[in-house]
């Protein structure tokens, strides 16, 4: 492989790029569904190809292939190779890449249980006992559930032609779940939710699913029989982790991406209300610290070194209220005349490694969750939530709660339904004045890129409180 | 080894290692893609990629793989793999034998090569269209799809379908604030006229200029051909008789009745000439066809499969899918006005041009949002009156369907990031539809 993936730089060169790279990957999947209890398929995939960018006269070409032969991938090489030299002619601006020192490392994660060794039967029996906690004693049903296990294996050797050299090993596990309670006097409530980390089955085992669904679901019945509707005047509002966690993904994450502030994704996932001039300008309270960490040990968008080869690092995206950092790549960087530092993710080898968050949270504040409530007369609580959307210029966003409580007098009193927040990303930031200490994540994927690439992420933070928030009804 | 032989060898091998149904499909594919921003291509992409797709059923248990490794070997490593864990999983009891063939397919070879330069020239074309009528940025995907698919199945399907496609979808800026979007996709190179996207996202990024803040509220809507593909998609999502059963959809038990007001009728179809997703077959190898989903407001038909089918007691409308039953392209029955005369229905209305990022409260229910994107306009007397922004349609899908008003007698095939199924589509007119916006 390693040989392939040079040679594939060395052809590259050839053709009169002044860089080239290779990823060469190989990835292992494994999956078992169920559906309404009934094992709808389990499988796997089993995929190898090789990933090439190249700069060839300031043009940037991106090639792939599973065809891992040299003739396939020379074929592969020159096509991409020949439309980056036919776009080089009209290009005003060379593209340029950041110094990067060489870098040569192998890192890994490692798992107590191999990829693999589990086998289906038993994944089958953790379903069904999982499906069997839908049968509650209650006059709320569960006519549709969909069950989802999944691990995977990403092997992969990275080089280019500067020398940097990096070998790595990450498996992945998840568990998805997506559930609909229905009362025929209530209608429906749904709750689609993940978890997910870079580890072997052991994580799986510490999850205790079968514990974890089951709260879920009578939280879910009792929403749907249980709650109100939520005050409409302006009140305080806690979010619970979970909501936090997007918050920081969707309005600090996506804006704080470089490529997005400087246009290169404007046709798709769009651009940013933020600019480069707005770096430490004030965009919240001081109590908000954003990170996008990818060196979280065991989190699900964890890496060591990004898809370009650079070494991975925590990076402070808002401090103390304050715009600190923006996400980059080397090319991003070299525009602005800076270091990468290490945003760049490809989720496979046939996909370019463009800008991405990798775990995204607010860091922790002061407050005990029952500080937090304390200060609060009357206001609410979110704790989940299921539909969302924000604009692509990330500065106006909607989320509508699912778990959801009124609270009165610092305590929550009773769960409501739907309570929407609609709010710009500035006057979200701005209203927080109290953050809790106890962080927690949740795992997600995130979409960029065209083609579309889904990557593994977590999301998280503590309870965060708001003041003086307009609430909405769904 | 050719396609034909590779999928040959995987039922082959399924059969002699004692499954009851095998299906394979040898995906190969030729894709080249051009993106660009600010003016500039940004990358130019080539990708050369073959899959072995395959199903193995041992009574009643299913199991699905895909492999890249092409070689006699590992196909024979992975088909033997895969039967092992067909064999130690549990029984699907709702799967239904694959359908037995031969089936005779209707040959549609529409593929077609494309020179490297070819490409380059086109995306220049889009950007060009684009500053000629007035914008300052022009951003884009250009996509060439080169696919050939070979099916074998152990119960005697077999058939070969090769296809090619070119897309592009252009992003136009007057001001940051101010945009448009167009896309053109055929599939013949004679058919596809790139500089054409570029003028009409510029078009739309003109007007979209100086946009002041929309009032939320309930309005009569006209959704372009973008926004009424995308919302369109999630009602054939909920026609897949998979997502039925599963809570992801408001279409369940709703057959035969009243689902929209009856200007709506709704195919799939797989066979159409210049649908870009046109196949000859699905994956359990039953030829596709042209099947009314919606007709006149009725809901006529879920998307099946064979397994699906046997559960509602309906028979596979070619749609497989193993698991999940897919659509092809959709077509959306033209109306009999002119944009004009939509637009004429209007007393205080809006326009909305484009959306993105639709999600669901609650599948079941329908509840959802999705955000207004590009130009979206006031229109006051039949006329637009004013560019707006930071709205977004928060209402409930069945309830939109029944509101369906009018379509415009003119149609346009829509396919981009956030329309995944091709859909030749009019522009739509609404009543009553809610709108919201940030409330701070």
């Amino acid at each position: 492989m390693e040989d392939l993936a040079q040679s594939a730089v060395n052809y590259s060169t050839s053709l009169g790029s002044t860089y080239a790279e290779a990823r060469v990957q190989k990835d292992l999947g494994n999956s078992t569904v169920m559906k309404n209890g009934k094992p709808q398929f389990s499988g796997f995939l089993r995929e190898a190809g090789i990933g090439i960018r190249l700069i060839i006269n300031g043009s940037l070409g991106f090639a792939s292939t599973n065809n891992l032969t040299q003739e396939g991938i020379k074929d592969t090489i020159l096509s991409a190779a020949s439309m980056a030299r036919f776009a080089a002619a009209s290009m005003k601006k060379p593209i340029k890449l950041s110094n990067l020192k060489i870098n040569r490392a192998k890192w890994e994660v490692k798992q107590r249980h191999k990829f693999g060794s589990i086998d289906v039967e038993k994944k089958i029996k953790l379903l069904q006992n999982i499906d069997k906690l839908f049968r509650i004693k209650s006059d709320v049903k569960f006519p549709s559930r969909i069950l989802s296990i999944n691990e995977n294996l990403r092997e992969q050797i990275f080089l280019n032609s500067e020398g940097t050299y990096i070998t790595s090993k990450v498996p992945r596990v998840s568990f998805l779940y997506f559930m609909t309670a229905y009362k025929p006097s209530k209608g429906t409530a749904q709750r689609f939710n993940k978890k997910a980390e870079s580890s072997g089955w052991e994580a799986i085992l510490s999850w205790d699913l079968t514990e974890f669904v089951s709260q879920e679901i009578n939280v879910l019945a009792s929403i749907l029989t249980k709650a109100k509707r939520p005050p409409r005047d302006k009140t305080d509002v806690i979010l619970g982790s979970e909501v936090t966690g997007i918050v920081c993904h969707e309005s600090c994450g996506h804006p704080f991406e470089a490529d997005r502030i400087l246009g290169r994704e404007a046709a798709a996932a769009g651009e940013s209300f933020v600019n480069m001039k707005m770096l430490g300008k004030r965009i919240g309270s001081k109590t908000v610290n954003i990170i996008d960490d990818p060196t979280i040990p065991s989190s699900y968008g964890y890496y060591l070194y990004d898809d370009e080869g650079v070494q991975a690092s925590r990076r402070e995206l808002i401090k103390e209220g304050i715009i600190n950092e923006f996400l980059h790549n080397r090319e991003t960087s070299a525009e602005l005349g800076i270091q990468s530092n290490g945003a760049a993710r490809a989720i496979s080898y046939d996909r370019e490694p463009i800008i991405r968050m990798s775990n995204t949270y607010m860091d922790k504040g002061d407050y005990n969750q029952q500080e937090l409530f304390k200060a609060i007369s009357k206001g609410v609580y979110i704790k989940s939530f299921m539909e969302w959307n924000i604009d692509d210029r990330r500065y106006n966003q909607r989320y509508v709660g699912l778990e959801a409580y009124f609270i009165k007098n610092g305590e929550p009193k009773y769960l409501i339904r739907n309570p929407v927040i609609e709010m710009t990303t500035p006057s979200l930031f701005k209203s927080i004045d109290a953050v809790g200490k106890d962080i927690s994540f949740s795992a997600a994927t995130c979409g960029k890129g065209d083609p579309q690439q889904g990557v593994p992420v977590w999301t998280g933070g503590p309870d965060i409180r708001l003041r003086n928030v307009k609430i909405g009804e769904a | 080894m050719s396609e034909n032989e590779l999928s040959s060898l995987v039922v082959k091998e399924g059969k002699k290692g004692g499954a009851e149904d095998v299906a394979a499909t040898c995906v190969t594919e030729d894709v080249k893609m051009i993106r660009f921003a600010n003016n500039e291509i940004t990358v130019s992409k080539a990708w050369l990629l073959s899959t072995i797709n395959f199903m193995i059923v041992f009574k009643k248990r299913v199991a699905i793989a895909s492999i890249t490794d092409l070689s006699e070997g590992s196909i024979k490593k992975a088909v033997h793999s895969l039967l092992e864990i067909a064999k130690s999983t549990k029984p699907n009891r709702e799967y239904e034998r694959l359908p037995r063939g031969p089936f005779n397919y209707i040959s549609n070879p529409t593929s077609e090569s494309i020179q490297t330069s070819r490409l380059v020239e086109y995306t220049k074309d889009a950007i060009n269209g684009a500053l000629s009528i007035g914008a300052k940025r022009v951003a884009g995907t250009l996509l060439f799809n080169n696919i050939n698919t070979k099916i074998e199945t152990s119960t005697g399907a077999s058939g070969y379908d090769i296809g090619s496609s070119l897309e592009i979808s252009v992003r136009a800026f007057t001001n940051s604030e101010a945009s448009g979007q167009a896309n053109q996709c055929a599939r013949r190179e004679r058919d596809f006229f790139p500089s054409k996207a570029g003028q009409a996202a510029a078009e739309i990024a003109k007007e979209a200029s100086n946009p002041v803040e929309g009032k939320p509220g309930k309005y009569n809507v006209i959704l372009g051909p973008n926004v009424f593909a995308n919302l369109i998609n999630e009602v054939i999502s909920a026609t897949s008789a998979f997502n039925v059963d599963s809570g992801l959809s408001f279409l369940k038990g709703m057959l035969g009745k009243r689902v929209a007001s009856s200007s709506l009728t709704l195919i799939d179809d797989g066979t159409i000439t210049d649908g870009i997703n046109s196949r000859a077959f699905d994956d359990e190898g039953v030829p596709t066809r042209r099947t009314e989903i919606i007709k006149d407001g009725i809901l006529r038909s879920y998307l099946h499969n064979s397994s699906t089918a046997k559960k509602f007691k309906s028979s596979s409308t070619g749609n497989a899918g193993w698991i999940v039953p897919q659509p092809w392209n959709i077509i959306i029955n033209k109306g009999h006005d002119d944009f004009q005369n939509l637009l004429s229905e209007l007393d205080d209305g809006l326009y909305v041009t484009n959306n993105w990022y639709t999600r669901f409260q609650d599948y079941r229910a329908g509840d959802f949002s999705t955000v207004c994107r590009d130009g979206l306009f006031k229109i006051k007397k039949g006329k637009i009156d004013q560019s707006i922004k930071g709205l977004r349609i928060s209402d409930n899908m069945p309830r939109m369907l029944r509101n369906i008003h009018l379509l415009s007698s003119k149609q346009n095939w829509i396919k981009w990031w956030e329309v995944e199924t091709p859909t030749l589509t009019p522009h739509a007119l609404i009543k009553n539809v809610n709108l919201t916006k940030s409330l701070m």
